[in-house]
């Protein structure tokens, strides 16, 4: 992957920064319009089908649901939920749940594994299979649940926003698939702009709340969405202000350099402890020494 | 060819080192100028909670932090020491276990022993100015240790169940089993720097307790005057 975009900007597990120094790409972005979902989970099939996925066994879940969570061989799940609303009326959710691939990415702090989690200049967060070690800290860094351990092939998966159709020049394979427009592709710009406008149309039409889901705690994120209560992120299964875990952050940003520094200060002070007092001997005349005499 | 050795001939014709013998089996038993601090069985515990020690620390380091990913080299790779550092954790809890029970009952603090408790204590054992004429078997630095390991290997493990098998826990919980692993590798290390130094290059003579099982009487006089009385005075009395 030589195009520019998929020069790499951001890598898991590096000392000195991982930039690739090249002159800053447009962020790519995935649209979804909430609202003009109908769940017909076109975009799940062309996900399996473009990934090569494995079968996964379907759950009843109460709902027209697949599965109850993402998993390793299902990146891209349909979200459904029957939401009674605070003035006795009724909304059929639906959201198509995937990776965000964030603008910080939690999976890309947590990741102990040099070049496992990568952030392409086109803003893309990708897993590299080949460095991916499969400890499972990238699902802990991830405020919304995404990345999924695979027993199959002891690494992690999750949805690569189709880096390798993006990278010659085609949409998504959901995108590609998806009937009824609810889906776009194009520049995170675009779709910005995109998803204001259907923010204005929804406003207009009854929906005072709707909004553009693009949480600023990770940095915005290359996946837009379009919620039509947009006050309510959580019936659609988004965390309403979500952050890298404080718990990862305090690992990496403090941690880490107050034990590095820990063990030079303790081999140091050992080293000063010798040349300041030396080793510990019998004193001088040490026939009668202490432990001999009387007590 | 040499004679053919036979069993009741081969018993008496080895020469064979005294102390060493003795050490197999025996401790605080004085053996010419040595005496027996560390009998066998104490000295495999100890090197065998060291290795997985070491193995653990150099395991996981390179998962810690990229500044020592290089060790990885040492085991084939990043991938194995995320199979090997945790299987190794296991060994390490087992072995420190064995080690608690070995030493437990040794190892209780007296009120002399909590003065290591305080930072004037150990900095008065340090500049050599502690009045070790009362210093048993074990001093209060060394007891502090052996609860600390016991402690310390506790929190990591428990931690470490959490980061090898994260599905059923929440992600407060594993965020914490990050920061508990982490606060306790981290005081483990240092506190191992210092107990490595404290048993060579600081107090000579320490380290053949581990290694050949005897200390010198010399030695024993000076760090340990109250288990000097206790062992010779024994050995008087036989």
């Amino acid at each position: 992957m030589n195009s520019p975009g998929l020069q790499i900007r951001r890598s898991s597990a590096q000392m000195w920064g991982g930039g690739s120094g090249q002159r800053k790409m447009p962020v790519v972005s995935k649209y979804i319009d909430t609202s003009t979902c109908i769940g017909c989970k076109a975009c799940e099939v062309a996900c399996q089908e473009w990934n090569d996925l494995g079968n996964v066994r379907t759950v009843q879940v109460g709902s027209y649901q697949t599965v109850p969570t993402l998993h390793a061989d299902l990146w891209n799940l349909i979200k459904f939920n029957e939401q009674t609303l605070p003035d006795g009326g009724f909304a059929w959710l639906m959201r198509k749940d995937q990776c965000m691939h964030c603008a910080d990415p939690g999976c890309l702090k947590a990741c102990p594994a040099p070049g496992a989690i990568v952030q392409y200049e086109n803003g893309i967060v990708d897993v590299n299979p080949e460095a991916c070690i499969g400890c499972k800290m990238c699902e802990t860094g991830c405020p919304f649940d995404v990345p999924r351990y695979a027993a199959r092939t002891d690494k992690m998966a999750k949805c690569t926003l189709c880096v390798d159709r993006v990278d010659v020049g085609l949409e998504p394979a959901c995108v590609k698939a998806c009937p009824t427009g609810c889906l776009h592709f194009g520049t995170k710009d675009d779709m910005l702009a995109l998803a204001d406008s259907r923010v204005e149309q929804l406003r207009a039409n009854g929906f005072a709340q709707a909004s553009v889901y693009n949480p600023k705690g990770v940095g915005g994120t290359s996946v837009v969405t379009v919620l039509s209560h947009g006050d309510h992120p959580e019936w659609y299964g988004l965390p309403k202000d979500p952050h890298v875990p404080t718990g990862v952050r305090f690992w990496k940003n403090v941690l880490r350099p107050v034990g590095v520094i820990a063990f030079a200060a303790a081999f140091f002070a050992m080293v000063g402890h010798y040349l300041t007092f030396g080793p510990k001997k019998p004193k001088e005349g040490g026939e009668k020494s202490r432990g001999e005499g009387p007590v | 060819m040499s004679e053919v050795a036979l069993p009741g001939q081969t018993k008496r014709t080895g020469v064979g080192d005294a102390a060493v013998v003795r050490a197999r089996e025996d401790e605080d038993v004085v053996v010419g100028g040595e005496i027996v601090r560390h009998r066998l069985s104490s000295r495999v515990i100890h090197w065998t909670v060291a290795l997985f020690f070491f193995v653990c620390l150099f395991t996981g380091l390179p998962i810690w932090t990229p500044l020592f990913g290089w060790m990885a080299t040492l085991f084939g790779g990043l991938s194995v020491c995320r199979w090997l550092h945790p299987w190794t954790g296991v060994a390490f809890s087992i072995a420190t276990l064995v080690m608690f029970v070995h030493w437990f009952s040794e190892m209780k603090l007296t009120d002399k022993d909590r003065e290591f408790l305080t930072p004037g204590g150990i900095i008065r054992y340090m500049r050599y100015q502690g009045d070790d004429s009362e210093v048993g078997k074990y001093n209060g630095g060394q007891k502090l240790l052996f609860w600390a390991a016991a402690l310390g290997a506790l929190g990591l493990l428990l931690s470490g169940i959490v980061m090898w098998f994260p599905e059923p826990f929440g992600n407060g919980v594993r965020q914490l089993s990050y920061v508990v692993h982490d606060i306790a590798f981290i005081l483990f290390v240092a506190m191992i720097i210092g107990h490595i130094y404290l048993g060579t290059a600081a107090e000579p003579g320490t380290f053949s307790a581990i290694v050949r099982g005897t200390v010198t009487k010399e030695w024993a006089r000076l760090h340990h005057p109250k288990w000097y009385r206790q062992v010779t005075g024994d050995a008087k009395k036989r």
